[in-house]
């Protein structure tokens, strides 16, 4: 496996507040890695130190295996990063908003004109190219916002929160945009709170609690590690869980129970043993409870993630 | 950098306010100020008389004022006198001369009188009077000097020399020609509004700033220095614009004498460094923007003043004219007036050049100081 960020014991401090605390992560080459984590928990601190914004207090970043510190110039030509806020010269022109991106990676001439028309018809807004960015909703303006760091076509992607704030359309555009990429060969990382979208793009992720990594793998390891298995069932008469021995812990979820057990499977099939035998039991639903990442934060902190 | 020189260029262009700060005020400033200067130079002062004798020496006496250059006599034998003084004493009226009845007979017998009734809160306007009418007295005593001799059997070449002063002043304008209100106020407005570019300055690097921009161009390949000096570049090239256009309205639309084109352009590249140097050095030391609009509206006002660049700093208390030597507004200005008023070259400007040219580097290496704490702050 071929690891294109590895990020070891990093630290930072603002003032008595620890932002990174000894973070370490490391990130396979051609995945979309999902930094996950509540707002204030040091992931737009990661992603500065790791775009060279910010320097680190210690620790060590290997981008493409080249020092993030010393040979910065040399990795951020690799990197395109995608700021959580919409970092656009309102009043130019999204050409002209690229025109100065590109100029900042040294894309100039036939090649420059090249990839705007690239990027603009990969983000939709090929059309809207010579409007001033004012004239853009704010789904439009993320869309520039990302195009504007991949213009020199970068291996590693780096996105901080791009979703924040936009329409359904606009969003399900970035995320056609994310996955195009990645098939194309691009790291990418992308740093949310929201765990649907993690669950959505993401292969690998990390989970960063208060400076902290919590939790990192792949997605269903993460699942299978933290994530409570369970069965949801809606019936309409009286059930007692107490008569089930594998189900460790049940509760009432909107019109039904949702039933923690490590053998889903087993509890499910017992269930409907049994109410084919007494007819007990007037099942409406049954099935498998889908774990979610909200289940692995909680699991692990106690806490829901939009606390 | 060019590429930053060439987006803040665009910037600038979307601005309006820029073009009206830079250039449509400082011009405004020039033509409300030039016309109304330029009437009190042409403009001639009122006497109010009131004549209670009606003789022959008392309209003599009106007609001699009358024939005096800058003077006009207006009498209004309508209005009593003690009317034309309550007007003074609200401030309606400046000055009034009231020609007593028995002027004749009084002049005869060595007793002549008038009374010259002045508002104390307008002495701009009254003390010209006030002068020519003891001017005038002075001329009645040697004319009675002169009866006295002529009885005494003196000839009227005797009399010539015994009454011929001791002392001869002769005015001579050196620079008569070339000096008139628009050479003060052109290049005293163009060096006052040179220096509201530091305004624009502190606005765009904060609005860099709390846009995340400049955090976002730190994570790109490009160097600090060149994003500063692509900040820089388009401010003082706007600068060489200004001063070009306000000099030339000067010279086209008032006749305004340039004097050296190649000293007064160099006074301009001295003068764009030194407002840009200063600028960008503000920009990067500032808190807030409204601490860096403060600190500018106190440089550029409180300078404009002391320099001299609204009147004459000759006119100022001496203290506030050493003040004026300590701002760079006073070397330009004074180099902009040695150049067009008295006609001065490179060699009598080097000092003014050089004293600008430090100022600037000097918020130059200043800017250079501040700009990596500031970039830090603006990485959060």
């Amino acid at each position: 496996m071929e690891t294109v960020v590895d990020i070891h014991q990093l630290k930072k401090q603002f003032g008595s507040k620890a932002a990174l605390d000894d973070v370490t992560f490391s990130i396979r080459k051609g995945s979309c890695f999902g930094l996950l984590g509540p707002n204030g928990a040091g992931k737009s601190t990661a992603m500065k130190i790791l775009t060279g914004i910010l320097p680190a207090d210690g620790g060590s970043v290997r981008v493409f295996g080249l020092d993030a510190v010393r040979q910065r110039q040399a990795v951020q030509r690799q990197v395109g990063y995608v700021p959580q806020e919409i970092t656009l010269y309102d009043k130019l022109s999204a050409t002209d908003n690229l025109k100065f991106f590109g100029g900042l990676y040294g894309i100039k001439g036939g090649l420059l004109k090249t990839r705007m028309d690239e990027v603009l018809r990969e983000t939709g807004l090929l059309d809207r190219a010579n409007d001033p960015v004012k004239t853009f909703s704010g789904g439009m303006k993320r869309r520039i916002n990302i195009a504007c760091a991949l213009l020199h076509q970068p291996k590693l992607l780096i996105l901080d929160e791009p979703t924040v704030g936009i329409d359904p359309q606009s969003r399900n555009h970035i995320f056609d945009m994310i996955r195009h990429l990645r098939d194309s060969g691009v790291t990418i990382i992308y740093s949310t709170h929201y765990m649907e979208e993690v669950e959505a793009l993401c292969d690998d992720i990390a989970i960063i609690d208060r400076g902290k990594v919590i939790a990192q793998g792949h997605l269903q390891d993460l699942f299978d590690h933290f994530a409570q298995k369970a069965v949801y069932l809606e019936t309409d008469r009286p059930f007692h869980p107490e008569s089930f021995a594998s189900i460790k812990k049940s509760y009432t979820r909107d019109r039904g129970w949702v039933l923690e057990t490590d053998q889903p499977l087993s509890v499910m099939r017992s269930i409907l043993d049994r109410n084919e035998a007494d007819q007990s039991l007037k099942i409406n639903a049954i099935e498998m409870v889908k774990p979610s990442l909200e289940d692995v934060f909680l699991s692990l902190t106690g806490t829901s993630l939009r606390d | 950098m060019k590429n930053i020189v060439i987006k803040e260029f665009k910037l600038m262009i979307k601005e309006k306010g820029n073009f009206f700060f830079l250039i449509l005020m400082p011009l405004l400033f020039i033509v409300v100020f030039g016309s109304i200067f330029s009437q009190t130079a042409s403009s001639t002062l009122i006497v109010n008389i009131q004549d209670l004798d009606h003789s022959a020496a008392s309209q003599a006496f009106i007609k001699q004022i009358g024939q005096l250059k800058g003077f006009q006599v207006k009498e209004d034998s309508r209005s009593s006198v003690s009317s034309e003084i309550q007007k003074i004493k609200k401030g309606n009226l400046s000055s009034l001369v009231v020609i007593d009845k028995g002027f004749e007979k009084g002049l005869r017998n060595g007793q002549g009188m008038i009374h010259f009734y002045k508002d104390a809160a307008q002495p701009a306007s009254t003390a010209p009077i006030q002068a020519i009418l003891q001017n005038m007295s002075a001329q009645y005593r040697e004319q009675k000097l002169a009866q006295s001799l002529q009885a005494g059997g003196m000839s009227p070449q005797q009399i010539g020399r015994t009454l011929a002063a001791p002392l001869r002043i002769q005015p001579v304008e050196e620079n008569g020609s070339r000096f008139d209100f628009m050479s003060q106020i052109v290049p005293g407005y163009t060096v006052m509004f040179v220096f509201f570019i530091m305004n624009s300055m502190v606005r765009r690097f904060f609005q860099e700033k709390e846009s995340g921009m400049i955090a976002r161009i730190q994570g790109t390949p490009l160097n600090p220095l060149s994003y500063l000096a692509g900040m820089w570049i388009p401010s003082f090239i706007s600068v060489l614009i200004q001063c070009t256009v306000l000099l030339a309205c000067g010279y086209f639309f008032y006749h305004l004498h340039l004097g050296n084109p190649f000293a007064v352009s160099l006074i301009v590249i001295c003068l764009a460094l030194c407002g840009t140097g200063l600028g960008l050095a503000l920009a990067l030391i500032v808190r807030s923007e409204n601490q860096g609009l403060g600190v500018t509206q106190l440089l550029t006002l409180g300078g404009a003043i002391v320099a001299g660049l609204w009147f004459p700093s000759d006119m100022l208390p001496s203290f506030a004219q050493k003040i004026g030597y300590f701002t760079p507004q006073y070397w330009a200005m004074s180099g902009f007036q040695d150049v067009m008023i008295r006609g001065a070259g490179l060699g009598s400007i080097w000092k003014n050049l050089i004293i600008l040219i430090l100022i600037g580097l000097a918020g130059l290496a200043l800017a250079l100081i501040r700009f990596k704490p500031f970039v830090r702050s603006a990485a959060h």
